[in-house]
């Protein structure tokens, strides 16, 4: 098992070396001045020098390149032109709120989907059954911002519960009485309405593969060996049938999760939330190249970091498999 | 009265074309530390009779005409929660496929415990792992294998494991589905002959099914000879395989090597068994039978008493 991460860690290094190399190709080989895409034309002619010489820009383009896989190694990615500010730290900012947003909701809905689906398998062909696929079925293909607006609008707008946007109110973290308590609070409560929209809109897709895969696995020997032992249905339910039923829905729920940090843009946006999926979608359209750079870059290694800690994590769950 | 009877069993699947009656009008009776093979070629009803010992139908399956007595209590009268109380307790089963029959994410040992807490919530766990290494002595597994998964056990480890199950609450019944099927001739050999001293040993009522009438004869007293769902000869294994009866049993013995016996061609048995869905008129081997009377296509045969204890379903007798 050791050497098998280890071989993978390896891996990853060879498949983020080979990102970086994609990434410095894209960014400037394009045809075009590559100084003037690297450089911020409202910059001083000082400032675009500095930047000119510390990019190496001016230099052969294998120099360039070296320069550049330095500067990645060492974490210097730069400033971005939009902010001023230094990539990492931008980047720093918003990661943590994408994470506690799209995690909480892939967990969420994960757990829901997984009890549902064993439900619904268990009471296959029943109403519950009906109810439950159909309702995964409908919310699985909604249109996410219009289900994001449609929920906005009757919880936020018309009954006034829940705030519209933005993930904290001023008034409670500008006021240096707010403690702790109030302050996560006041978080939950502006995380409510765009964790519905996700929940709604995912918990479907894992409801349907807890199902089928349910479904499969209660047609094998061991199901009828349990049944035969006098196990009750609870108990064959939940110690037989879900232990080798959730095997797949894992690998579906690791990647989700790895993909959580991409953010969603349309989510962040329409909730106005301070994520790194809307700070991407923006980087890119404002040609805000080191910070688009950095958030490729970052999205790719926890990309590939998950997916071996989902291989690892099924191999703890299912020991017929051993790397 | 026996300690199992099963009087007048028909069990019918319901299925897209209709009723298929699976098992017809099929009686017999095993005691304490007897065992009975049934044997016939696959889909005459062999498992599904082991299945509705179990109280296992599936969902389309039931019983529809008879019954099955276990030391005198009527099984179809109990309800689910006391059936449940009495599966593994009262009779276990070794089933087809046993390869399978272990759950893949739960330790060996683990899943024998289980069956034994479930039915003695009293005991301690500690307790029922004791149990379960001096059953992994019982049928030759070592006992540092109790903690693996079933993927690391070999076919026949697997087998063991299984009989080891069985024996776990002392059942006066275990039924054996083709328990050796998967096994090469070597292993399956010495399991058989391990199987049959613990049967004597704890006193076992056994319902041994086999497609391969030699293995039956070589492990039962008593052998049942099903064809299409029906039980067509019944009798002590003497009087089966010295005097067979019925046509059928006659072919099924000349399709596979006697045990011991001497040299003889083998001869398949030409054609197929009939649907068992619609009406059927007269015997139900008569397509099959090299020597039907002219009488066979019209009346289904009864059963007839030729022996003591020997039992044939055929007019030609
Ligand atoms: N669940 C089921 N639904 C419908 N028909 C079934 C079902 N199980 C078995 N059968 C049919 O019942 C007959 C007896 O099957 P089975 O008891 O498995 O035979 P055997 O064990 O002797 O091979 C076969 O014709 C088979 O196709
Ligand atoms: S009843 Fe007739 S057809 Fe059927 S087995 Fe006997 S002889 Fe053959
Ligand atoms: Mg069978």
């Amino acid at each position: 098992m050791t050497r098998y991460v280890i071989n993978r860690l390896v891996q990853i290094v060879v498949i983020l070396f080979m990102i970086l190399t994609i990434l410095f190709v894209l960014f400037r080989l394009a045809p075009g001045d590559p100084v003037a895409r690297m450089v911020d034309p409202n910059m001083t002619p000082e400032d675009a020098a500095r930047l000119i010489a510390q990019l190496g820009l001016d230099l052969p383009i294998w120099r360039q390149y070296l320069t550049y896989l330095g500067n990645c190694l060492t974490g210097n990615f730069g400033h971005s032109f939009h902010y001023g500010l230094p990539v990492l730290e931008i980047i720093g900012q918003r990661l943590p709120n994408t994470i506690l947003l799209f995690s909480t909701g892939v967990l969420l809905s994960a757990v829901a989907g997984i009890a549902w689906g064993k439900l619904a398998a268990w009471n296959k062909g029943k109403a519950t059954d009906l109810w439950l696929t159909v309702a995964s079925l409908i919310t699985h293909t909604l249109f996410l911002p219009w289900l994001a607006l449609l929920l906005i609008w009757v919880f936020g707008y018309k009954l006034d519960w829940f705030p519209i946007n933005g993930m904290i109110s001023d008034e409670v973290w500008l006021d240096p009485d707010s403690g702790v308590l109030l302050k996560a609070w006041d978080v939950a409560y502006h995380m409510i309405l765009p964790l519905g929209t996700l929940f709604i809109m995912h918990f479907g897709a894992y409801l349907l593969v807890m199902r089928s895969s349910m479904l499969e696995t209660l047609k094998e020997d061991y199901i009828i060996t349990a049944r035969a032992k006098g196990l009750t249905e609870k108990a064959i339910r939940n110690h037989h049938a879900a232990p080798n039923a959730w095997l797949p829905v894992v690998t579906s729920v690791g990647l989700s999760l790895a993909f959580s940090i991409n953010g969603g843009a349309l989510t962040e946006t329409v909730f106005s939330w301070p994520g790194i999926g809307r700070e991407l979608v923006f980087a890119v359209s404002q040609n805000d190249y080191p910070l688009a750079q950095a958030s490729f870059l970052l999205v790719a290694s926890v990309v590939l970091i998950s997916n071996l800690v989902v291989d690892v994590l099924y191999a703890y769950l299912d020991p017929r498999i051993r790397y | 009265m026996a300690l199992l009877e099963v009087n007048h069993l028909s069990i019918g699947y319901q299925t897209a074309k209709g009723l298929l009656r699976a098992v017809d009008d099929v009686s017999f009776a095993v005691d304490a530390g007897q065992s009975l093979g049934l044997v016939g070629e696959s889909g005459c009803g062999k498992t599904t009779i082991g299945m509705a010992l179990m109280g296992l139908l599936p969902p389309n399956g039931s019983i529809v005409g008879g019954n099955v007595v276990l030391d005198g209590q009527d099984l179809s009268g109990l309800d689910e929660a006391d059936l449940r109380q009495r599966r593994w307790r009262d009779i276990a089963m070794i089933f087809q496929a046993a390869m399978n029959a272990l759950n893949p994410v739960q330790r060996v040992g683990e899943q024998i415990v289980e069956a034994i807490l479930t039915h003695k919530p009293e005991l301690e766990r500690e307790e029922a792992l004791h149990q379960v290494e001096g059953l992994y002595q019982l049928v030759g597994l070592p006992v540092g294998r109790m903690h693996d998964f079933p993927h690391q056990y070999s076919g026949g480890m697997k087998q063991r494991a299984v009989i080891a199950m069985a024996l776990a609450l002392n059942p006066k019944v275990i039924i054996a589905d083709e328990p050796t099927t998967a096994l090469d001739v070597i292993v399956q050999d010495q399991i058989l002959k391990e199987t049959k001293e613990l049967q004597k040993e704890f006193n076992i009522a056994i319902i041994f099914i086999s497609h391969d009438i030699s293995i039956v004869s070589e492990v039962c007293e008593m052998i049942g000879v099903m064809y299409a769902g029906q039980m067509v000869e019944r009798g002590t294994t003497r009087e089966v395989l010295g005097q067979p009866r019925h046509p059928y049993t006659q072919a099924l013995l000349n399709s596979f090597p006697a045990l011991g016996g001497p040299r003889r061609p083998l001869r398949p048995i030409p054609g197929e068994p009939p649907l068992l869905i619609g009406r059927r008129f007269g015997c139900r081997f008569c397509d099959r039978c090299p020597v039907p009377a002219s009488s066979c296509k019209l009346e289904p045969p009864e059963l007839v008493q030729v022996g003591e204890t020997h039992f044939v379903r055929c007019d030609n007798v």
